[in-house]
C-alpha cells in the first residue's frame, strides 16, 4: 500500500513539475471589435480629402507610404484591416524626392515611377483622398481634365465613377472623415503667391464647405472633420530663410533684394528672414546658392524671359535691384497675411459646419495641434511615445522630404488626434497608436544636422515645384 | 498520508510557479557530472574535478584522461509585443562544446591536472525581420579556458587546490537599425576577440568520515576586453556621410564569480547522494557596452543589471554492477536577469533541470559516460520592459518560453 502511494506521489510530482511550467499557455489577444466600437463602425468608413488623406509623402503617392495614411491607421486601430486604398507601387507617382547625399545634403527626383495596383477594385475606394484637389473638386469633379485643380490623381482614384462626394454617398458609410481645404490656400502659398495669385475667396470657400457639410450630414453618418493648419509654418517655408540670413550675416552683407508680391524689386534684411517676415520656399535653395553672382538660372529653368520682369541677369543675383530674388521663391509680408487670413476664414467656415450639426459632427483641431508643436520647437520639441519631434526639415521627424507632407510617424500623430476625437464624441475606446512603433524614425540621419548652405548642398528645384497638396 | 500528498503538491506548485529565466554560463563539463544534476563539488572523483573542485584530484590514483562533448539544443519563443500575441521562434541551433580533462597523482600528497572547456557561451539567432530586430538578431559568445591546477592533501581529511585559468573568447553581435527615409534597415555586425584573459580557481575537499565529503570550489571572474570591428550595411548615402557605425570597436565583459558548496554522502556501498549550492555573482554583468574607436560614432551602453543568483543541485549515483553506474539529478537555477532588462539576445527565466545518465566501464582502462539533461525555463511574461524595440520608448513586453535538450558523452581513459 505504501509503495503504491509512493508511486502515485512520484507520478503526481513529476506531472506537477512538467505541467506547472507549461510551454504554451494561452495568451489572450486583443479582441478587435466587441468592446471598443461605441457608436461608430470603422469597417464602414470613408475618408475624403487631399494628399494628406491619401498618405502622400516626399512628393509622391506610393504604397509603402499609403499604408500609413491616417485613415488606414484609424481603420486598423479599430480592428478593420480591409480598408480599401488606391495603392500605387513604389516608388509611386508624382516624382518621389530622395536623398542623394547627406553630406553635403542633396536631393533629387526619382526618375522611375510606380503603377496603380488596384484600378480594377470593384467598388469605390474607402480612402478617397486625392492629392492636389481643392474643396471645389469634391462635389464637382469626376475627371482630371474637368476639374478645378487638374490633379492627375483624380482619374487614377475616381476612375470615372463619380465625384468624391458621389462615391462616398454610394457606400452609405457610418463614419466619414473630411480634411479638405489645405490646397485652397497652399497652392497659392507654395508658388510664392504667384500661381494661383490668390487663395480661394473666403466666401466661395464658406459656401462650398457648407454645401458639402449639409450633403454629408444628410447621409446620417458620423462625420469627423479636420481644420487647416497654418501653412506658412511648415518646413517648406521655414527652412531656407533663416539659413540664408546666417549666410548673409557671415558674409557681412547688409541685405538682399527680392520681388514683392507685385513684382516690385524691394530691399530685404537678414532679420526679416530669421524673424519669419519673409519666407523663402524650398525651391529657392538651389538659386540662393548663386547669391551675389550674375545668374539667370531661375528664368532659364522656367522658360521665362527675364526682360519681361525688368530683370538683368548679368547683375549679381539677389544682390542687385536689377536681379532680385523672384516673387515665386518668396512670400512677402502681404502674401503671408493673405495666406494667414485665408486659413483663419476657412477654419471659421469649418467650425461653423461642425457647430451646425453638434451631435453628428466633430472637429479635429489640427491647426492648434500644429501650432503647439511649432511652439515647442524652441524648447527642444514635442515627445510622442518617447520620440522627439520638431518641425525642422528632414531631421525633425514630422515632415517628409517635400517639407509639406507628414512622415508615417506624422500621419500616426494625426491619426491619434482623430482617434481621440472619435472616442470622445462617439463613445468608442479605440487604442491610440504607439507612434514610435511606426517607421519614420530618422535614427541615423539625426546624428548630425542637415546643412543646406554648405558647399555642394542642392535641393532639386523641380522636385519641389511639382508637389501636390 | 493524504495531508502529506497535498503538502507536496502545494510545494511543487509554488516552486514551479516561480520557474521562469538563466545567464550564459555553461555548467555541463562532463557527462557523469551532468547526470548527477551537476552536484559534483563534493564528489570530484574523476578528471573533471579539474573544473568542479580540483581538490578532489587527490582522491584519484594514477593518470586519467576524460574527453567528451555536450550537445546543447535550446528552444525559445517570444509572443508579443503586448497586446499582440504573435509567436516568434528563435532559430534552432545546436552547440557542441567539448571538454577535455587530465589528472595525474604525483604522490600521496600531490596531484596535478589540466583541462579545456567552455565555461560561458551563448548562441541565439532570430529571424532577420522579426519584431525585435532592433534589439537582437544574432548573438554569439564563446569563452574557452585552459586551466592547469595543483592539488595537495594537507591532512588525511583535508585537500586544497589552486588553479590558473587562461582564456580566450570571441563574440559576434548582429542587429538592425531603422534608417528611414531610406528604405529597409541598416544591419550592424560586431565581431570581437580576446586572446588572453586570465583567472584562477580554488578548491577545498574535506572528508570528516570515509562516507561523507564536503567541498568548496571557487572560480574567479574573468575580465575580457574584446577587440574587433563593426561593419554596417545600409543606405550608401548614410555611409558616405559617416552615419553608419564602422571600424574598430572594443567591448568589456566580466564573467561572474562562482562559489559552490557541496556535500556528498555514501548512503550505502552502492548509492551516493550529493547536493550543491552554487552562488553565481552575476551582478558583474551590469552593462553591455561597445566603444567605437572612431569618436564620430556613438558608443553603445545597454544596461543589463543582472542580479547575483544561485543554483541548487541534487544528484545521486547508483552502482548497478561493478561495471555499470546510473545517475540522476535535478537542479533549480534562479534567473539572474531582471525581467525589465530581459533582452531577446538571451531569453532567460528560472530554470529547472532534470538529468539521467549512465557510466559504463568498457575495458579495464576505458570507460564511457552518457547523460541527458532536460532544462525547462518557466514561462516569463514581461510587463515592465526597459528594452525598447522602436526608436521611442515602446517597451518590448511579451511572453518568453524556453527549454533545452542536452546530451553529453565522455570517454575516460586511464594509464
Amino acid at each position: 500500500m505504501k509503495k503504491k502511494l509512493n508511486i502515485i506521489l512520484g507520478l503526481l510530482l513529476t506531472a506537477a513539475v512538467f505541467f506547472g511550467c507549461q510551454d504554451r499557455s494561452e495568451l489572450a489577444g486583443v479582441n478587435p471589435q466587441v468592446p471598443l466600437s461605441g457608436n461608430v463602425d470603422v469597417s464602414n468608413y470613408v475618408s475624403i480629402g487631399n494628399s494628406l488623406t491619401a498618405g502622400y509623402q516626399s512628393s509622391a503617392l506610393y504604397q509603402s507610404a499609403q499604408q500609413y495614411s491616417y485613415p488606414n491607421l484609424i481603420a486598423k486601430q479599430g480592428g478593420y484591416g480591409g480598408f480599401a486604398q488606391p495603392l500605387i507601387s513604389d516608388p509611386g507617382i508624382g516624382g518621389r524626392i530622395k536623398i542623394v547625399s547627406l553630406d553635403p545634403f542633396v536631393t533629387a527626383t526619382d526618375p522611375s515611377s510606380g503603377v496603380p495596383l488596384a484600378l480594377t477594385y470593384g467598388a469605390p475606394y474607402d480612402n478617397l483622398g486625392i492629392p492636389g484637389v481643392v474643396l471645389g473638386d469634391v462635389m464637382n469633379s469626376t475627371t482630371t481634365s474637368g476639374s478645378y485643380s487638374k490633379s492627375p490623381f483624380i482619374d487614377i482614384i475616381l476612375r470615372g465613377q463619380g465625384t468624391q462626394w458621389q462615391q462616398t454617398k454610394v457606400q452609405q458609410p457610418s463614419l466619414i472623415t473630411l480634411w479638405i481645404g489645405n490646397n485652397d490656400v497652399l497652392g497659392f502659398a507654395t508658388s510664392g503667391g504667384a500661381k494661383p495669385s490668390a487663395p480661394t475667396p473666403s466666401a466661395t470657400f464658406g459656401f462650398l464647405y457648407g454645401q458639402l457639410a449639409d450633403s454629408l450630414a444628410a447621409t446620417g453618418a458620423k462625420v469627423v472633420v479636420a481644420n487647416i493648419p497654418n501653412v506658412t509654418a511648415i518646413p517648406f517655408f521655414t527652412t531656407v530663410g533663416p539659413g540664408f540670413a546666417q549666410m548673409l550675416i557671415a558674409a557681412g552683407a547688409q541685405g538682399f533684394y527680392y520681388q514683392d508680391h507685385n513684382f516690385v524689386p524691394t530691399a530685404g534684411a537678414p532679420a526679416q528672414l530669421s524673424g519669419g517676415q519673409l519666407l523663402l520656399t524650398l525651391v529657392s535653395q538651389s538659386y540662393i546658392a548663386y547669391f551675389g553672382r550674375p545668374s539667370g538660372k531661375f528664368y532659364k529653368d522656367n522658360n521665362l524671359n527675364p526682360a519681361l520682369f525688368g530683370v538683368d541677369t548679368t547683375k549679381p543675383f539677389g544682390a542687385s535691384l536689377q536681379n532680385p530674388i523672384p516673387n515665386a521663391l518668396i512670400l512677402d509680408a502681404g502674401e503671408i497675411s493673405t495666406a494667414n487670413q485665408a486659413t483663419t476664414d476657412f477654419n471659421t467656415a469649418i467650425t461653423n459646419a461642425v457647430t451646425k450639426y453638434p451631435s453628428q459632427f466633430a472637429l479635429v483641431d489640427v491647426n492648434s495641434l500644429f501650432n503647439s508643436i511649432r511652439a515647442s520647437d524652441a524648447t527642444g520639441g514635442t515627445t510622442y511615445n518617447g520620440v522627439k519631434f520638431t518641425t525642422t526639415f528632414v531631421t525633425g521627424g514630422l515632415f517628409s522630404l517635400d517639407g509639406v507632407h507628414p512622415t508615417a510617424q506624422g500621419q500616426a500623430i494625426v491619426a491619434n488626434e482623430f482617434l481621440k476625437v472619435i472616442n470622445d464624441k462617439f463613445g468608442s475606446s479605440y487604442p491610440l497608436i504607439d507612434v514610435s512603433a511606426i517607421p519614420g524614425s530618422l535614427t541615423l540621419a539625426k546624428k548630425g544636422a542637415i546643412n543646406l548652405f554648405e558647399k555642394g548642398a542642392y535641393l532639386d528645384p523641380n522636385a519641389y515645384k511639382n508637389i501636390l497638396f | 498520508m493524504k495531508l502529506k500528498l497535498a503538502t507536496v503538491i502545494v510545494f511543487i506548485t509554488m516552486f514551479t510557479a516561480r520557474i521562469c529565466a538563466g545567464g550564459f554560463q555553461i555548467n555541463e563539463h562532463s557527462a557523469r557530472a551532468m547526470a548527477m544534476g551537476g552536484a559534483f563539488t563534493a564528489v570530484a572523483n574523476d578528471p573533471s574535478a579539474v573544473y568542479f573542485n580540483a581538490a578532489g584530484l587527490t582522491q584519484i590514483e594514477g593518470t586519467h584522461f576524460l574527453f567528451g562533448s555536450t550537445l546543447i539544443a535550446p528552444v525559445s519563443s517570444f509572443r508579443g509585443v503586448t497586446p499582440n500575441v504573435t509567436e516568434y521562434d528563435m532559430k534552432r541551433q545546436y552547440f557542441p562544446p567539448v571538454h577535455f580533462w587530465a589528472s595525474h597523482r604525483i604522490s600521496d600528497r600531490f596531484a596535478v591536472g589540466i583541462g579545456f572547456t567552455t565555461p560561458f557561451g551563448l548562441g541565439t539567432e532570430w529571424n532577420d525581420n522579426w519584431v525585435g530586430k532592433y534589439l537582437a538578431i544574432k548573438t554569439d559568445l564563446q569563452t574557452y579556458t585552459i586551466s592547469p591546477v595543483v592539488a595537495a592533501k594537507i591532512t588525511d581529511q583535508i585537500s586544497l587546490s589552486a588553479g590558473f585559468v587562461y582564456s580566450f573568447a570571441n563574440v559576434t553581435i548582429v542587429q538592425k537599425s531603422a534608417q528611414t527615409p531610406f528604405p529597409g534597415d541598416a544591419k550592424t555586425t560586431l565581431d570581437g576577440k580576446d586572446n588572453s584573459a586570465f583567472g584562477y580557481t580554488l578548491g577545498l575537499l574535506v572528508k570528516p568520515t570515509p562516507k561523507l565529503s564536503l567541498g568548496v570550489s571557487f572560480h574567479s571572474s574573468i575580465q575580457y576586453e574584446f577587440k574587433g570591428t563593426a561593419t554596417t550595411v545600409g543606405a550608401p548615402q548614410l555611409d558616405a556621410a559617416g552615419r553608419l557605425p564602422q571600424g574598430d570597436v572594443t567591448a568589456k565583459l566580466k564573467t561572474p564569480i562562482n562559489l559552490a558548496f557541496g556535500i556528498a554522502y555514501d548512503v550505502s556501498s552502492v548509492l551516493k547522494l550529493s547536493a550543491d549550492f552554487q552562488y553565481v555573482g552575476w551582478s558583474s554583468y551590469d552593462t553591455l557596452g561597445v566603444d567605437f574607436t572612431d569618436p564620430k560614432y556613438t558608443d553603445i551602453a545597454s544596461p543589463r543589471l543582472y542580479d547575483n543568483s544561485f543554483i541548487v543541485r541534487l544528484g545521486g549515483e547508483y552502482k548497478l554492477t561493478d561495471l555499470l553506474k546510473v545517475g540522476a539529478g535535478i537542479y533549480f537555477d534562479k534567473n539572474p536577469v531582471k525581467p525589465e532588462y530581459l533582452n531577446p539576445s538571451l531569453p532567460d527565466a528560472n530554470r529547472l533541470g532534470f538529468s539521467v545518465g549512465l557510466d559504463y566501464k568498457l575495458f579495464e582502462n576505458l570507460g564511457v559516460s552518457a547523460s541527458y539533461l532536460f532544462i525547462r525555463a518557466s514561462q516569463l511574461t514581461v510587463t515592465n520592459s526597459q528594452e525598447h524595440y522602436t526608436e521611442g520608448n515602446a517597451p518590448f513586453n511579451g511572453t518568453y518560453n524556453s527549454y533545452a535538450h542536452l546530451a553529453a558523452i565522455s570517454l575516460s581513459y586511464s594509464l
